[in-house]
């Protein structure tokens, strides 16, 4: 079985699509995510479309520079975060008297607003945050196998290979 | 031995299969229709969810849109119903998401860590 080399190689037809669809990816998904509670859409279906931002950086320009602009640690913390907000905000019916999950906050805005469903709509948010935040790392993780200057050898483990390709690549980037 | 065994697998999945079409039928001719959405008026009830008009028999679901809005002052029915009354199923399925990510964290880490170890080789 070949160890399947990631993308190197910069086509610039497939560059340019990317640099077109990546700023559409990120708005749709976002507007997505936060119109949710009002029209179709939700959580998990904006943060997924959001995260396919880092998939087109990849494609574009190639694990390196999606590594790069795109930080590991932020989303590696920021998953469990949103997580742990949902929670808190399902707890929000429990200290106002109510059940787990409980609409509470409900007496705001108009009916079609950005901010009328009370709690629900900050629920939706912080759902769409965490399926954002953990898409991407999930999608940088399994990347991260692809990427070019690592070559499987006669050893289970990877090895680190240094191509002097990739560092002049680095530099001009 | 192994044909006796398939002889047996593919009659008793026949008999199911009957039994099902059979079910399917008895319930299409005998069981009457209580609900079949042909006097609800959408637009109106998008419109004024709370005002609409439920003493028609015909609108069981229109009942039950309106207590759901009573009950729950959301504004779409649909997030009403993934984020309040199945607030559980929501918070199990971001879990699901945490557990795999976590896994895959797991798994692929020894990628991460020949990497920064790399790394730190070459700099010394």
């Amino acid at each position: 079985m070949k160890f399947k080399q990631g993308i190197t190689e910069k086509n610039i037809i497939v560059k340019c699509s990317a640099d077109k669809i990546l700023p559409f990816s990120l708005v749709f998904g976002i507007y997505i995510i936060l119109f949710g509670t009002i029209s179709p859409g939700g959580g998990f279906q904006g943060g997924v479309i959001t995260a396919s931002a880092v998939l087109l950086l990849y494609i574009g320009y190639g694990y390196s520079t999606a590594s790069a602009a795109v930080k590991q640690e932020v989303l590696r913390v920021c998953e469990p975060l949103g997580a742990t907000l949902y929670v808190i905000l399902g707890l929000c019916g429990i200290v106002l008297g109510s059940v787990f999950c409980r609409n509470v906050f409900f007496n705001d805005g108009k009916i079609g607003d950005l901010v009328s469903a009370g709690n629900i709509t900050f629920m939706g948010w912080t759902v769409g945050f965490k399926v954002l935040t953990g898409i991407g790392f999930l999608i940088l993780l399994m990347l991260g196998l692809l990427a070019p200057e690592f070559k499987k050898t006669k050893d289970p483990d990877y090895e680190l290979m240094v191509d002097e390709e990739d560092e002049e690549e680095g530099g001009d980037e | 031995m192994s044909k006796a065994k398939q002889a047996v697998a593919i009659i008793s999945v026949i008999v199911v299969l009957l039994a099902a079409v059979y079910a399917v039928v008895f319930a299409y001719r005998n069981i009457p229709v209580t609900y079949d959405g042909a006097d609800t008026n959408v637009v109106d009830l998008y419109n004024d969810p709370q005002s609409y008009d439920v003493s028609d028999p015909d609108g069981v679901a229109d009942i039950i849109v309106k207590e759901n809005l009573d009950k729950t002052m959301a504004v779409n029915n649909v997030s009403a119903v993934v984020f309040d009354w199945r607030g559980f199923d929501t918070l199990g399925e971001s879990f699901i998401l945490l557990t795999a990510i976590a896994g895959s964290f797991v798994i692929l880490g020894i990628h991460r860590k020949k990497k920064n170890a790399g790394k730190e080789e070459n700099k010394e």
